[in-house]
């Protein structure tokens, strides 16, 4: 036998390392960048395409759409303020997906732990800001974390699919905290459903008025870097990462796969709580039954689109937020539905998809 | 007479010739056993006779005419099937339809489902299957999922049966009935190939063997003329090592000590029944056997990646109760069996893979951080002692060849001389240099003092290396003997499993 290896599917691992994964990680990354803009690009011309076929001036549209989000210095703030919440929960999806765990829970997470920041925010009106605050986040961390923590132990050490699971507990929890504010915390004299307003003290410091821009962006923004800390240089970075590749290798090399999904499904569920914490704390300053209207599943669009970089998903969201303050607008100036950002994230996935599935499909073939 | 006939096949597959020149030939109407161990080129033989593969020089004769087998719809048209290992069954789909997919009887465009049932229904009377056409797949035993895919093959009108260890998920008594099915498709002069590595199938059922070795014709036979100990030794094969390895000097103290221990395998079935044994610090024990017979459990097992029954020690230590990472920090190390599925993690670099069992400890984990510096360091001195060919430290282990990747496990498992060594198949697939490097570092270890437990199919190597034998059938230990005072034929005989005495 000449040098080397044992049987076929080896060749054909290396051919489609050309193809996936370039041996240089610089190269690799200069790759990914270029390969998340074109699905961009792609994204933006589908939106153009629908708006054209719907007879709307598509260059118009989105001219107003970035005039809305970069045009001025409130612009700007509006698309930070809208980016805050993806921070997290682009990053909840992201630690899971990176450890081969799909935790869909950050919804419920975000519902709770947003219920949870809101009610210290009116229980303990006596704290001064510098308690209340870290105090509001914590318990909504706590409360996110352990919501998927459940499902994460189910799926670690019963092998209980936690797509299913954390499907089903979104749904518990957005119906629970609307229970919560519909009936032990109902607000006599409010006819919506919400609760109490926080105390003044446990409201995050707006930064550039008018813009309900506030520190929760600065507070994601830190956390995101931690993040990225977490998953690239930390000892549970590695065994998640590993994980993620290869849980028999891992297992075989001594690591403990059932404590790093449950680790990582708290982090994710913890992420999707500090998101609700943010929301509370700085913009509605009370929980508003429904206020999410989906952060976290965009926020797995963009976990998707990164492909779990941590890095990434912190630009990835600045950018969605872009998007999804200047829709606002564009729907005022140039009657293009808002919805045309819900085109483009669908075309996202569509395409993040669309490389999973090849990709998956073609080590299948090779497999064989 | 020779129905089908594959001459001279040759076929590689980038740093390997999986199929070297291979004359098969095959007699209509019979059982033919293939025989051989993993990666011996058996699959690929098969997968080139029913289209998955061409071949790169050789040719096929069937029935008399030279036939080219493009794609597996031209092995299907020409009367050949093959059930393979996983089988290709749709689980939501019904006994019926799945037997019937892609040659559905047609009534103008609708599928003719009486018809359908009436043709499969006449199958299954003739060859006396228990099978309910309407049940869907997902919910019968794999034993009648087997059944299903045999049926089907019989409906595409199949006279050339290949089957891909047809009994490697079957119980006993289902491999008894399939028996019976195989002898009554031969009567009718259908002809089977039969791929296994179990002797006593063979003797039991098939009527010549062809046994393949590292891609090679290792011999042709008559089974009722040889012996499950000749089938055995041919399919180990005595390969010259090119080396003479001096026994070891200096037996110390038990490492590794396993007592009565048991365990199961995947399906749930005894694996292990019982075994017992110790390994001495300065010693490499060498466990032979026909693959399946217990050894990957027993490796799993001592890894703690398998529930078992018994006592382990480590030394002195009882670790049965540890983890895997316990037992790692108290000296121990394992080579695992399948190098790109248990050994590396192929999607990222060498640094990754060489730190998988230390990145906690210093000087590569500082406070809670992982230190990339040290890692690409402790990586880059494992390259050179090892001789591992790449560009660098953070290159993908993906990329390199099979023995590079062997040695990248190697480096990793004895960079902090364990006591206790498991090896497991550890030159499998490598190349001649390769394989003497890893032998070379396995004999070091055992210099040092190490206790080194050799796992192989290779009976060359493991009278080259052991100081001891053991022999495993049948999920216990049936022999131990220093390799002077045994015989191959000897151990060729423990390993078809009959006992001493």
């Amino acid at each position: 036998m000449v040098d080397g290896m044992k049987d076929p599917d080896e060749m054909e691992k290396k051919d489609r390392g050309d193809v996936l994964r370039l041996p240089d990680s610089s190269q690799a990354a200069v790759y990914n960048f270029v390969k998340v803009l074109i699905t961009l690009l792609v994204a933006l011309l589908m939106g153009a395409l629908v708006m054209e076929l719907s007879g709307k001036d598509s260059v118009a549209a989105y001219r107003a759409l970035f005039q809305s989000s970069l045009g001025s210095r409130t612009a700007i703030a509006n698309t930070l303020l809208a980016s805050t919440p993806l921070i997290f929960t682009s990053l909840a999806a992201a630690i899971g997906f990176r450890a081969g765990v799909f935790n869909v829970g950050a919804e419920g997470s975000l519902y709770l732990g947003g219920f949870a920041a809101a009610w210290v925010g009116f229980t303990f009106t006596e704290l001064p800001a510098l308690l209340i605050i870290p105090l509001a986040f914590l318990a909504a961390g706590l409360v996110g974390g352990f919501w998927c923590y459940v499902p994460g132990v189910l799926r670690a050490r019963l092998a209980v699919d936690e797509l299913v699971t954390t499907i089903l507990l979104n749904y518990v929890a957005i119906l629970f905290t609307e229970y919560l504010v519909n009936g032990p915390f109902l607000v006599p004299g409010v006819a919506n459903a919400m609760s109490e307003e926080i105390s003044l003290a446990a409201r995050l410091p707006r930064l550039a008025p008018p813009s309900q821009l506030n520190a929760s962006f600065i507070i994601a923004v830190l956390t995101g870097l931690v993040m990225v800390f977490v998953m690239t240089r930390t000892r549970l970075g590695y065994e998640l990462r590993a994980t993620g590749d290869n849980p028999i290798f891992t297992r075989w090399a001594g690591i403990s796969v059932p404590a790093v999904i449950e680790k990582v499904m708290f982090i994710g569920g913890l992420l999707g709580g500090l998101a609700g914490a943010g929301q509370v704390l700085g913009v509605h300053y009370r929980f508003v039954a429904g206020f999410s209207s989906g952060l976290a599943f965009s926020g797995m669009t963009i976990a998707l689109l990164v492909r779990n970089s941590p890095f990434g998903a912190i630009l990835a969201s600045l950018l969605f937020g872009l998007l999804r303050s200047g829709s606002a607008t564009m729907e005022i100036f140039s009657d293009v539905p808002r919805d045309l950002i819900t085109v483009l994230e669908a075309t996202i996935i569509f395409f993040a998809a669309m490389e999973i599935s090849m990709q998956f499909f073609r080590r299948r073939r090779h497999e064989r | 007479m020779t129905y089908i006939d594959m001459q001279g096949i040759s076929k590689a597959f980038p740093g390997v010739l999986a199929n070297d020149a291979v004359n098969f030939s095959v007699e209509k109407g019979t059982i033919h056993a293939l025989l051989g161990e993993n990666g011996a080129g058996k699959s690929t033989l098969m997968r080139i006779l029913y289209g998955i593969y061409r071949p790169d020089a050789g040719k096929i004769v069937l029935d008399g005419e030279e036939v080219e087998v493009v794609d597996p719809q031209t092995a299907i048209s020409l009367g050949i099937g093959m059930v393979h290992k996983e089988f290709q069954l749709v689980p939501s789909l019904t006994v019926a339809e799945n037997i019937a997919l892609g040659h559905e009887p047609s009534r103008y465009i609708w599928v003719d489902r009486r018809k359908m049932k009436a043709q499969i229904q006449t199958l299954v009377d003739r060859f006396g299957f228990s099978i309910n056409l309407d049940q869907p797949v997902v919910e019968l035993s794999v034993g009648a999922q087997q059944y299903v895919e045999i049926i089907k093959l019989l409906y595409r009108q199949a006279r050339i049966l290949i089957l891909d260890e047809p009994t490697a998920v079957l119980t006993p008594q289902e491999i008894e009935r399939l028996f019976s099915i195989l002898e009554q498709l031969r009567d009718e002069g259908r002809t089977i190939i039969f791929i296994t590595h179990k002797l006593r199938e063979v003797k039991q059922i098939c009527s010549r063997a062809t046994i393949l070795r590292r891609g090679k014709v290792a011999g042709c036979v008559e089974v009722a003329e040889s012996t499950e100990r000749e089938l055995a030794s041919l399919m180990v094969g005595r390969q010259i090592l090119d080396i003479e390895y001096e026994r070891s000097k200096n037996v110390g103290e038990v490492k590794l000590c396993l007592r009565n221990v048991r365990a199961n395998d995947d399906r749930g079935v005894p694996a292990l029944k019982g075994v017992t044994f110790d390994v001495r610090g300065g010693e490499i024990v060498g466990l032979a056997g026909v693959q399946g017979n217990g050894q990957s459990e027993l490796v799993d097992v001592i890894g703690a990646v398998r529930d078992a029954e018994g006592e382990i020690f480590l030394g002195s230590k009882d670790i049965s109760g540890m983890a895997l990472r316990g037992r790692r920090n108290d000296g121990l190390a394992i080579i695992p069996e399948k190098r790109k599925e248990q050994g590396l993690n192929l999607a990222t670099d060498i640094a990754d893979n060489v730190i998988a069992t230390r990145y906690f400890k210093p000087p590569f984990s500082k406070n809670l951080a992982v230190r990339s510096d040290q890692a690409e360091q402790f990586a880059a001195a494992l390259m050179d002692r090892y001789a591992i060919k790449a560009e660098g430290a953070r290159s993908l282990v993906s990329t390199l060849s099979g023995g590079n990747q062997q040695k990248v496990i190697t480096a990793r498992e004895l960079a902090d001389e364990p006591d206790v060594l498991i090896a497991a198949h550890p030159t499998r697939g490598l190349d001649v240099a390769a394989a003497r490097f890893v032998r070379e570092e396995l004999v070091k270890r055992r210099d040092e003092g190490g206790a080194v437990l050799l796992v192989s199919a290779d009976l060359d190597e493991l009278f080259a290396l052991s100081d001891r034998l053991l022999i495993i059938y049948d999920g216990e230990i049936v022999g131990e003997s220093r390799p002077e005072d045994i015989s191959y034929e000897e151990v060729g005989l423990l390993m078809a499993g009959h006992k001493h005495g």
